[in-house]
């Protein structure tokens, strides 16, 4: 591997690392498409790499965001529970389905979560009487000098995304938050900033069940997964201090683009292949 | 000095919902911990083109956050947080099963593929 190409794949996590923290997302889906489409990297060695890097940028922004308070413990733990299940589930649930009926199907879910997060980006899930009690898995927020309520609702819903997230990750390389983050937000009333932290929490959990395996086979490309995990640490670290100066509607707009974006794409795999 | 502050009644006003609690600093100084050690391997390992360096950097990596639930497990079980002590624990348990799939059943089947790549 040339320094240059070295320096490429470090600035490729390093990008990866910002967008991903800042959605709480790993990154995976838009590192498997750049490393395979772009620079003809085995899909193999690029899920693995990838996943590598769901790790670094999920443990990185973790350090910012548990000392912010974002991250909901109980909630993630919860949610954790349905994608462990998911991932052990979704090999046989996928093995019934071909490929190109998988992208089709995640495709529309997309970018039916991509117009949703769009038309709902103005709403807030916060509630600024702080009296209110959050229950069980909801939380408190602190935004500038304001302290916000949030409550949980229709956790059917959030738990069965989680569900679906894990059934899919390691099919996909994808780590799982950008439907969990979505319909977190959207349907559950947690707000974006503290859905992203929680997700990011998690996903590295689910990631390193996953990159276990590549790295046992010996299908993780060493070199390659060093460069754009080092450039995933930084970037995540400043992913995830830019996000709390960035508006939540902004957020929730680039998430939407974010959907619409991969959508777009995993429906022109699934309909052209 | 308990390392983990006691849980307040039913878990409402629990601390780490409004800031950060102690079991939010030892989590975090134990991914800082792992993510410095990994960093430092691969930089090492990139630059001294070293591929057992490499390898290490990036099992470091792996292992942190199963650190991280190993901690998160016990700082719920001094909370005497058993609910959710026992739900971090099952993922405890996901992740060692998939551990164990993936040196015990996928590694042997591609013995000569992981020769190759520890050589590459």
């Amino acid at each position: 591997m040339s320094e240059a190409s070295t320096l490429v794949l470090v600035l490729l996590g390093a990008s990866t690392g910002v967008v991903g923290a800042m959605l709480g997302l790993g990154g995976g889906v838009f590192l498997v498409p750049l490393l395979t489409l772009a620079l003809g990297v085995p899909i193999r060695g690029a899920v693995a790499a990838s996943l590598v890097c769901v790790i670094a940028t999920a443990s990185a922004s973790a350090t910012v965001n548990l000392n912010r308070g974002l991250v909901n413990l109980r909630l993630g733990l919860a949610l954790e529970v349905a994608t462990s299940i998911g991932g052990l589930a979704g090999g046989l649930v996928a093995a019934r389905l071909s490929a190109r009926q998988l992208f089709v199907i995640f495709a529309a879910t997309m970018i039916v979560m991509g117009l949703v997060m769009m038309r709902r980006s103005g709403q807030r899930n916060v509630i600024a009487d702080t009296t209110r009690d959050p229950g069980v898995l909801g939380g408190r927020l602190r935004e500038g000098d304001t302290l916000y309520v949030y409550q949980v609702r229709r956790l059917g819903v959030g738990l069965g995304s989680s569900l679906a997230a894990g059934g899919i990750s390691g099919l996909l390389g994808l780590g799982g938050g950008i439907i969990k983050v979505p319909v977190l937000n959207a349907f559950c009333g947690v707000p974006i900033r503290v859905a992203a932290a929680t997700s990011t929490f998690m996903i590295g959990v689910t990631a390193a069940a996953s990159a276990m395996i590549y790295f046992s086979r010996g299908d993780m490309l060493l070199p390659l997964t060093a460069a754009v995990a080092l450039g995933a640490l930084p970037g995540s670290l400043l992913g995830a201090r830019l996000s709390e100066r960035v508006e939540a509607r902004s957020l929730k707009i680039l998430m939407a683009c974010v959907l619409l974006l991969v959508g777009g794409r995993m429906a022109l795999e699934g309909l052209w292949r | 000095m308990a390392l983990i502050r006691p849980r307040t009644h039913s878990g409402h006003n629990d601390p780490q919902l409004a800031g950060p609690s102690r079991l939010d600093r030892v989590v975090e100084i134990v991914l800082s911990g792992g993510l410095l050690l990994s960093a430092a391997l691969l930089l090492a390992g990139l630059l001294s083109g070293r591929a057992p360096l490499l390898w290490l950097g990036v099992l470091v990596m792996l292992l942190t956050p199963v650190a991280r639930v190993v901690v998160v497990t016990a700082g719920l079980v001094l909370r005497r947080d058993w609910l959710f002590a026992a739900v971090s624990l099952w993922i405890l348990g996901v992740l060692a099963f998939s551990f164990y799939v993936a040196w015990h059943v996928e590694a042997p089947r591609t013995r000569p593929a992981a020769a190759a790549a520890g050589a590459r």
